[in-house]
């Protein structure tokens, strides 16, 4: 038997249900498979319908996850096998080597300034290129830096004719002497008596609906990829600009909804969140420039949550959102590499076209695509659409005992609804490991 | 079958009412009044008049333009299809292109004492036989022949198919008695020439014994894949000829002399989004060599529409339409514009005429099929 729980995931849910474990007492082992606690919360810039600051919010939970003296965080780290039963689990977890030493590691960044190989920055959602030596985001927690082992010029290249690395560039100016190139991935293995499984979404990507010409036309951007577009800590420091060459200001921007959801090609579900997240976008894009004049295209707006109704009537009112009920049929592009939107406005019965500056997709949101893997290792059951399976008088138990699920991983929820979901996935795992 | 019947069989009330169909329609764009959206709503409540006389229930292109994309799986141009043969119960059909002749030809083809002077085009040294598994089915060309006061090409396409045939060793059965195969009777709801046309066609191709049928025009080869399952027995193999070519590319390959061309490839909705087929096309392109294959802005599942089906309602919107197809083949730069179906040939030949407009924009490109791209590569020398 073990008093211990493990969490894997570290996002917003993760975050929540560790904290809460550690204040009852218990310990938790929170296993995240990026360089950093966060998850996809921490890619959002604000969050509705407050327009909080995300990152502002979140970083207090991140760090007090982080230093709690009742959790263990493993990040840069996988779930590999888990084996026993409710109260007696073993878990082997696989710890990647970040080549730099965690213990030493003060984080200044000097590394990163000085690395000379580039990566595609995928914190921005590939919006411009780190380096191989980096800091996975500004406020990452832990604050320890890594070297990406696919783009290390050191790790790609090999020796030179006189057999010497051809790179050394960041161990060269780490004054803490940090950087350990022999590091080796390691196995731990953990006894714990639960498991909450935290492990969130990934965005769909929309590039099949071909129609809507994402990849093809610079201008369509998905609303992950916005969020890091408007973000402060963004590519483009908070500037909103086109993608285009141009990189104009866009003083009209058209959101389109349901992209990938309610939809029978597609995704059969409602992602429940992007009418008011698109909401925010449309709201945050004129708080940034009050001449920006946003379209929202929906089917239904669901603005089903405390406040968001509220929310939607002032967009309208207060920051120059036009809603129109339509879903978008085509997005063509003019000469200027702007989009060109075609829709059957259906209030009025009309087929018209648009051409605005901008496009941004609320793209569908589908359960990560590990969750499949994860649940051949828990042996828990997953649902229809890959989401873990839980019942409506048990809404955070899976299917197997002492194995709990909370966030979007289990369904479709916003952000307070996976915080409410963690302290009571982490409510149920402390009933068996206390 | 009644409103209900159809609504059940083609899951209209799937329908989100969101407007993606119309958003997407070829016809919508340019004709107000149409609304694929709207007529689903009419069926959905029941307006069964609002329905049957609507004239533009018969402008409907079937191209599958909306259906493809349609986010609740609709199927809008069955939905039609069926809606049609209410409005013709109702004494209600389109309006008929060319003088109501093709229709008109259709229904003397559906009697089944008619005979025809079918094969006066076969020339050339053209070689077809009577003992082959192989069968090619002709369809409507050598009546298109002498419709059209323009050169339709579609004969032409007919004997470059034999050509092919031949020069791959393949002498095919061609039936002197064959019959159209109701494709155009069944779309504008003439459901009773069509069981008669079907019949008829599959009893003489049972008699001729033959495995294999292979089709030049994507209607037919249409018909006889999704349709005529539901009325008769075929029981062959069915095969559109770019089908065919490119799987005999793709096995042993074929000796072509140079084409040198910039071509681009206007997919026919009957091949493209109602069967899928779009890359088979365009492998047989890119096997001709010094070719070059450009894009339009709207290919593949996105293609256009060439403006009419099944020859009724064609009026300036499918004009504006044939234009607007015309124009994004020329921006692509190419000099000539390939298509694998005799109606796409014909209404863009038609649409170059002019008729009916002092001074229209400049669509010249000329336009040819497939087969005819592919027989004028392969020399005169025949394979025996």
């Amino acid at each position: 038997m073990s008093d211990a729980v493990l969490v894997i995931g570290g996002g917003i849910a993760g975050i929540q249900a560790s904290l809460d474990l550690a204040d009852m007492g218990k310990h938790v082992y929170l296993v995240e498979k990026s360089p950093s606690i966060g998850g996809r919360m921490a890619q959002l810039d604000k969050t509705f319908p407050t327009n909080d600051c995300s990152i502002c919010i979140l970083a207090p939970k991140m760090a007090d996850c982080y230093d709690h003296s009742n959790t263990t965080i493993l990040t840069y780290s996988e779930v590999k096998e888990i084996t026993g039963s409710a109260g007696d689990f073993t878990v082997t977890v696989l710890k990647k080597a970040r080549y730099v030493d965690a213990k030493k590691c003060t984080g200044c960044g000097e590394c990163t300034e000085k690395c000379p190989a580039k990566a595609p920055d995928l914190f921005n959602m590939g919006l411009g290129t780190r380096k191989a030596a980096y800091l996975y985001f500004l406020q990452a927690v832990p604050r320890v830096a890594l070297i990406d082992r696919e783009y290390c010029i050191r790790m790609t290249k090999g020796l030179t004719k006189d057999g010497k690395p051809r790179c050394g560039v960041c161990k060269d100016v780490c004054q803490a002497g940090a950087i350990d190139f022999d590091q080796q991935d390691e196995e731990i293995t953990l006894n714990v008596g639960a498991i909450i499984i935290a492990t969130g979404f990934d965005p769909y990507d929309p590039t099949s609906l071909t129609e809507y010409g994402y990849r093809r036309y610079k201008n369509v951007v998905t609303a992950m990829e916005y969020e890091r577009l408007i973000c402060a800590s963004g590519p483009t420091g908070g500037h909103l600009k086109r993608l285009s060459a141009d990189g104009r200001d866009p003083k009209t921007i058209a959101f389109i909804q349901c992209v990938g959801s309610r939809d029978l090609h597609h995704n059969k579900y409602c992602a429940s969140v992007c009418c008011m997240h698109s909401t925010k976008e449309a709201i945050l894009a004129n708080e940034h420039d009050p001449e920006i004049h946003s379209y929202i295209f929906y089917i239904d707006i669901r603005a089903s949550g405390k406040g968001f109704q509220n929310y939607v009537a002032r967009a309208e009112k207060e920051y120059n959102v036009t809603y129109i009920r339509s879903r978008v049929a085509e997005i063509a592009q003019d000469a200027g590499e702007n989009p060109v939107i075609w829709y059957e406005d259906t209030n009025s019965r009309q087929v018209k076209s648009m051409t605005v500056d901008l496009v941004v997709l609320a793209t569908c949101m589908v359960p990560r695509t590990d969750a499949v893997g994860l649940a051949a290792i828990t042996h828990t059951a997953l649902d229809e659409y890959k989401f873990f399976q839980t019942s409506p008088l048990a809404p955070v138990d899976t299917t197997i005992p002492g194995i709990f699920a909370c966030g979007y991983c289990q369904g479709p929820m916003d952000i307070p609804e996976s915080v409410a979901q963690a302290s009571a996935a982490a409510a149920r795992a402390a009933e068996i490991v206390s | 079958m009644s409103l209900e019947d159809i609504i059940q069989e083609t899951k209209t009330f799937y329908c989100l009412d969101c407007g993606k169909c119309t958003g997407l329609c070829p016809v919508s764009r340019y004709n107000p009044a149409y609304s694929p959206r709207v007529m689903l709503e009419n069926a959905l409540f029941g307006f069964q008049d609002d329905l049957t006389y609507n004239h533009d229930l018969f402008s409907c292109l079937t191209c599958y333009a909306c259906s493809s994309k349609c986010p609740g799986d609709v199927d809008y141009p069955l939905f039609i299809q069926k809606a049609r043969a209410l409005a013709l119960d109702a004494g209600q059909h389109g309006d008929c292109a060319h003088s109501g002749t093709v229709q008109s030809l259709a229904r003397l083809m559906s009697n089944p004492g008619v005979s025809q002077n079918r094969l006066e085009w076969l020339s050339d040294g053209l070689r077809i036989s009577t003992q082959s598994d192989t069968m090619f089915f002709v369809g409507c060309a050598p009546y298109f022949e002498h419709i059209f006061d323009f050169d339709s090409g579609a004969i032409d396409a007919v004997k470059a198919s034999l050509k092919i045939l031949n020069h791959c060793g393949i002498e095919p059965v061609v039936l002197p008695n064959e019959r159209c195969c109701g494709h155009d009777m069944l779309w504008t709801g003439d459901v009773e020439t069509f069981r008669r046309l079907a019949e008829h066609n599959a009893a003489i191709i049972k008699e001729a014994g033959v495995k294999k049928i292979i089709f030049s025009c994507p209607e037919g080869y249409r018909t006889f894949k999704e349709d005529y399952p539901k009325y008769v027995d075929i029981n062959c193999e069915l095969q559109h000829i770019s089908e065919f070519l490119a799987d005999r590319i793709a096995e042993n390959g074929l000796d072509f002399s140079e084409v040198k061309r910039k071509v681009t490839y206007h997919d026919p909705c009957r091949l493209g989004r109602h069967l899928g087929i779009y890359e088979q096309p365009r492998k047989v392109i890119a096997a001709l060599p010094g070719i070059e294959l450009v894009e339009m802005e709207h290919n593949k599942e996105e293609s256009l529409c060439c403006g009419t089906s099944a020859f009724v309602n064609c009026d300036s919107c499918s004009k504006q339409i044939r234009v607007d197809r015309l124009l994004e083949a020329k921006a692509t730069g190419a000099d000539t514009l390939i298509t694998s179906c005799p109606k796409c040939q014909i209404h863009f030949r038609c649409a170059m005429t002019n008729k009916g407009e002092e001074k229209g924009p400049d669509v010249e490109i000329e336009v040819m099929d497939l087969v005819n791209l592919v027989a004028n590569a392969l020399g005169d020398g025949h394979n025996e």
